[in-house]
């Protein structure tokens, strides 16, 4: 039966309790200096030391700092720092076996009485000077008992407690409870710092991310500026006014406008560039075949017709453009199905395909090519009228129809052959 | 006894830097503010002074240049807790004999002023 007098050495809270309630906080708190003042509060208040004092590990700076101090003789926050080679980490941060007593704590006592054996004093070695060094640390900052908080074998922290007002020494069990507050509190930091160092280093991804997507936004831009040069070139030798290049762009845009097709963004940058590079690929046809003023022979045209994968070739690298080799690829398809290269038909094309072969095909006859002068509008439009339905979409046609006349107006030029057409 | 004043508007700090100091046989004198340092400094006579850059009212650097007008001999040793370029290059101008960022290293601390001590003991 427990005497009177070892009633009272029961402290008079329960430890398994206050455990409990800080691995509940642990879990809670996101950031951990929360946790850390309410454990040397609870300290101060249960014990009633001189001081309660935590020190944790900055390891950006390399140096440990204190977080809190609570009690009469506490120490001012972030006055104070110790290097990791201060005497008070390396004896804490040294290897176990090396130590002639537990590492888990060490009170002031001990440093004394190891300091007074006769070894540490006859031998100047360095662990007699450690221990020096420590013995005035902890005489400077009234501390009577040290007890480390580890995660793996990183020293994160020192639990640095003063003397009991009352005087009594600490018990094994208080000495226990307290290494597993200094546990509990190094899980707090590091837990923290490992997500704190996720999120900085995903932010860090997200810049390099967003740096290479600018770079490589500025590569395609590049590309398609050499792609664009590229397709004039193939006209260059042609005695156009304006750049066919650039008037099959604004046909086809203004066609697509009639149309309805919403043009925004991305949408319009992708009909815009088909329509600027769909003949990119006659680069590599020879002038001979290019510009023959007469009937291509037969070998001649085989050789003619691969312009469209050439061009689909070039442009592979263009990724943000994948689209445009498709509409490459079907710019000389037919509506009847008679076209080439793979013979679609009708809705099988690409509404952009269908588009530039209506409008590339009237600028071509209207303008001079090496080979002859151009023919007149009227001539233009009859063809294309004709073509309806066989090599073009009807449907285009008539939109491309109604939006030349509209251009026309402006300029006071509307021919008899538009008078039907009317804009919706 | 080798005389030391601190200067320091937290008062803990005073506290703290004033027993480790009385600990290491000093005779400390603390003052909270840049007017009360300079009737410190007048009353009190002391060979080394621990001065707090960021302070309400009069500042440190505004305190070391009163200092140094008046008793070039003091030693004074500025404490700063950010370690600004300008403020440490403007604390060097004005006769600063060497400065210490917080938190500190006591054991430099402590080796800093004494060394002060001994210079003045050579009659630098």
């Amino acid at each position: 039966m427990p005497t009177k007098a070892d009633s009272q050495d029961i402290p008079k809270f329960d430890y398994q309790e206050v455990l409990r309630d800080v691995a509940r906080s642990m879990v809670r708190l996101k950031r951990p200096e929360r946790l850390l003042k309410l454990i040397t509060r609870f300290i101060d208040r249960q014990f009633g030391l001189t001081h309660t004092s935590l020190l944790v590990l900055d390891p950006k700076k390399g140096r440990y700092v204190f977080v809190n101090s609570k009690g009469a003789k506490r120490l001012p926050v972030g006055l104070v720092k110790f290097d990791i080679d201060h005497p008070l980490m390396q004896w804490f941060s040294g290897s176990k076996k090396k130590l002639p007593v537990q590492k888990d704590f060490l009170f002031l006592s001990d440093v004394k009485k190891m300091l007074s054996r006769a070894e540490f004093r006859m031998a100047a070695n360095s662990r007699g000077d450690l221990l020096a060094g420590i013995q005035k640390t902890m005489q400077n900052l009234n501390i009577e008992l040290l007890v480390p908080g580890y995660f793996k074998d990183t020293l994160v922290g020192l639990l640095m407690l003063g003397r009991r007002v009352n005087g009594r020494s600490f018990t094994t069990q208080e000495v226990t409870f307290f290494q597993t507050l200094a546990h509990d509190c190094s899980m707090a930091v590091k837990t923290t710092e490992y997500n704190q160092n996720l999120i900085e280093q995903n932010q860090e991804l997200a810049n390099r991310l967003e740096e290479i997507e600018r770079m490589r936004a500025k590569e395609q831009r590049t590309y398609y500026e050499i792609m664009r040069s590229l397709a004039e070139e193939v006209h260059a030798k042609e005695p156009y006014i304006f750049s066919h290049v650039s008037e099959v762009e604004r046909l086809g845009i203004m066609t697509a406008r009639e149309m309805g097709i919403g043009l925004s963004g991305k949408t319009k940058d992708l009909l815009s560039a088909a329509l600027v590079l769909h003949d990119v690929g006659k680069i590599g046809i020879p002038d001979s075949i290019l510009c023959k003023p007469g009937q291509l022979t037969p070998e001649e045209w085989q050789i003619m017709k691969t312009h469209v994968e050439k061009g689909a070739r070039i442009l592979e690298p263009l990724t943000d453009f994948k689209k445009v080799r498709e509409i490459i690829m079907a710019h000389h398809e037919r509506f009847d199905g008679n076209g080439y290269p793979r013979g679609l038909k009708g809705d099988e094309i690409l509404i952009e395909a269908r588009i530039i072969c209506v409008v590339d095909s009237f600028h071509a006859i209207v303008s001079s090519r090496c080979y002859r002068e151009g023919h007149s509008i009227d001539y233009a439009i009859h063809e294309i009228q004709k073509c309806a339905g066989a090599q073009f979409d009807p449907v285009v046609v008539d939109a491309f129809l109604r939006a030349l006349k509209i251009e026309l107006q402006k300029k006071g030029e509307v021919p008899s052959s538009l008078a039907e057409y009317i804009s919706k | 006894m080798s005389k030391l004043l601190i200067v320091d508007d937290e008062v803990e700090i005073c506290e703290f830097l004033k027993s480790f100091f009385e600990d290491r046989d000093f005779e400390v004198a603390v003052a909270n503010g840049g007017s009360q340092a300079l009737e410190k400094v007048a009353a009190f006579h002391p060979e080394v002074v621990l001065l707090d850059i960021q302070m309400p009212g009069m500042d440190g650097l505004q305190v070391l240049k009163k200092i140094k007008e008046t008793y070039p001999k003091v030693k004074v040793i500025m404490v700063t807790a950010v370690e600004t370029q300008e403020k440490i290059e403007e604390a060097m101008r004005f006769g600063a004999d060497n400065y210490i960022t917080k938190p500190l290293s006591l054991e430099y601390l402590e080796k800093d002023v004494q060394d002060k001590i001994d210079i003045l003991a050579k009659g630098f």
